[in-house]
């Protein structure tokens, strides 16, 4: 038997944020680290190097919250990358189906359904994540354009997902929707 | 014993456990009301309205307010860890949380360490842990919706926003090529209810059946309504019915409380949740046969 087991990892984030400076990459730990983040200092692979050899180690879910911080904070970044070579970017389409009175966006996991004619959102569904029923208790019943915008109350893909849904929405509600 | 985990949507709850009961629309843990939305508390009242019916104890629940900054997400996976062999819970039911990888890969080590091993299902963003952490064959149930289920046969993402387009793109009817794919990659737990016009139920690759009727479309929109799906799962199989045949009523009771309640896109879960004692009622000894003298 090893004296020495594999040491079992404290954290495993899936995502990277990678930056052109080393300077940038140590703040940007700091300053996540104060705002209660997880994350660590690590190397880049070289395929997802694109400027330092330093990137920050995340929880990839946390991608929105974590990129609304450090915009907040001033600290450049180049993008968030997942950590798996392979991994598909983020998924930009929506699809829509039509209930008749209402309409359902939905993008990835997310599901957002509006009354065609007021624009007064009914019902969000789907995801998994913890900022998502706080999101459905804010978001039901509001106009699609006052409702509160997900990208800033939340914190998660799930989030992210929700409002490119609330995005097409808008974008078809002011449209005059036609599908 | 039944044990329920998930955050709820409270800046203000603290880490909570005990027996919840359902008052209204809400529930009431400990002195604490929550609202019966979308999530940890639908998926609670599902159980505990199919506990009440089948004359079984009712389940405990240990539950964390989280808007989405996960701190009460790691305080749940740590008690879970510090407490699971103490607790010795014979359903382990994890729900709403910040996916965390490192968390959940010592969950199932504590788990391991139990005299006997809990009866693991997985919903929500537990679901999305355990794949992205490589665990999912530590799980006896998933209960992933269409989109999920894509998300469980993509190889490398570790979140649905990250599945490749072709996988989000493909028709449902398309359903069992990706329950193939996901085994193939051991992305799936023994047992998966697969969530969606045509309800899947799945044992380590081999479809058992399959669940259409009734059609009602309209629960797809109303947030919570997968929710109570896997509160059923969960609450049927600490009643002791097989899991493939807990999935099988569960699809089938929530489908029927959907046609109850002339479910719209604008329906709330707890108007699902209230028809389930009448579903019972009508359908369950002849379905199941479990038959429950009032």
């Amino acid at each position: 038997m090893p004296l020495f087991g594999k040491k079992k990892p404290s954290f495993e984030g899936g995502g990277l944020v990678l930056f052109l400076d080393v300077h940038d990459a140590m703040h940007a730990e700091k300053v996540l680290k104060a705002a209660d983040y997880a994350v660590k200092l690590v190397a880049p692979p070289p395929e997802l190097r694109r400027g330092c050899d330093l990137a920050v180690e995340i929880n990839l879910v946390e991608q929105p919250g974590i990129e609304r911080v450090l915009h907040e904070k001033d600290v450049p970044f180049v993008s968030v990358s997942p950590i798996k070579p392979g991994t598909s970017g983020i998924l930009e389409i929506v699809k829509v189906t039509d209930f008749g009175d209402w309409l359902m966006v939905k993008a990835a996991n997310m599901k957002l359904s509006f009354e065609k004619k007021s624009g007064i959102i009914v019902n969000t569904s789907g995801g998994g994540c913890p900022d998502i029923p706080y999101l459905h208790a804010e978001m039901i019943g509001k106009r699609l354009d006052e409702a509160p915008r997900p990208r800033d109350l939340g914190f998660t893909l799930c989030a992210l997902m929700l409002d490119r849904a609330l995005d097409e929405s808008l974008a078809l509600w002011r449209g005059g929707i036609k599908t | 014993m039944m044990l329920i985990a998930g955050t709820i949507p409270s800046k203000a709850l603290p880490l909570t456990t005990g027996k919840a009961v359902i008052d209204g629309d809400s529930l009431m843990v400990n002195g604490h009301r929550i609202p019966c939305t979308q999530g940890t508390s639908a998926m609670v009242s599902a159980a505990l309205q199919t506990t009440e019916y089948l004359k079984v104890e009712a389940p405990q629940v240990l539950l964390v307010g989280d808007t989405g900054k996960g701190n009460g997400s790691r305080q749940m996976y740590e008690y879970l860890i510090e407490n699971v062999q103490k607790l010795t819970p014979e359903v382990l039911a994890l729900h709403y949380c910040l996916p965390d990888m490192a968390l959940t890969r010592r969950l199932c080590e504590a788990v391991k360490k139990c005299a006997k091993r809990p009866f693991m299902i997985a919903d929500a963003a537990s679901m999305y842990a355990a794949k992205a952490a490589g665990l999912a064959p530590e799980f006896d149930i998933f209960t992933p919706d269409a989109t999920e289920m894509a998300f469980l046969a993509d190889r490398e993402a570790t979140h649905p926003a990250y599945i490749a387009r072709h996988l989000f793109d493909i028709d449902v009817k398309q359903t069992p090529k990706l329950v193939a794919t996901a085994y193939q990659y051991k992305n799936a737990a023994k047992l998966l209810l697969v969530k969606g016009a045509t309800d899947y139920i799945v044992r380590n690759g081999e479809i058992l059946a399959t669940v259409s009727e009734p059609d009602v479309p309209m629960l797809e929109p109303i947030g919570g309504t997968g929710d109570t799906i896997t509160g059923m799962v969960s609450a049927f199989v600490h009643a002791g019915l097989e899991p493939h045949e807990a999935a099988i009523i569960a699809a089938r009771a929530n489908r029927t409380a959907g046609k109850l309640a002339q479910a719209t896109p604008a329906t709330r879960v707890w108007q699902i949740i209230h028809q389930f004692p009448a579903v019972f009622k009508e359908n369950l000894c002849q379905w199941s046969g479990v038959c429950i003298n009032p």
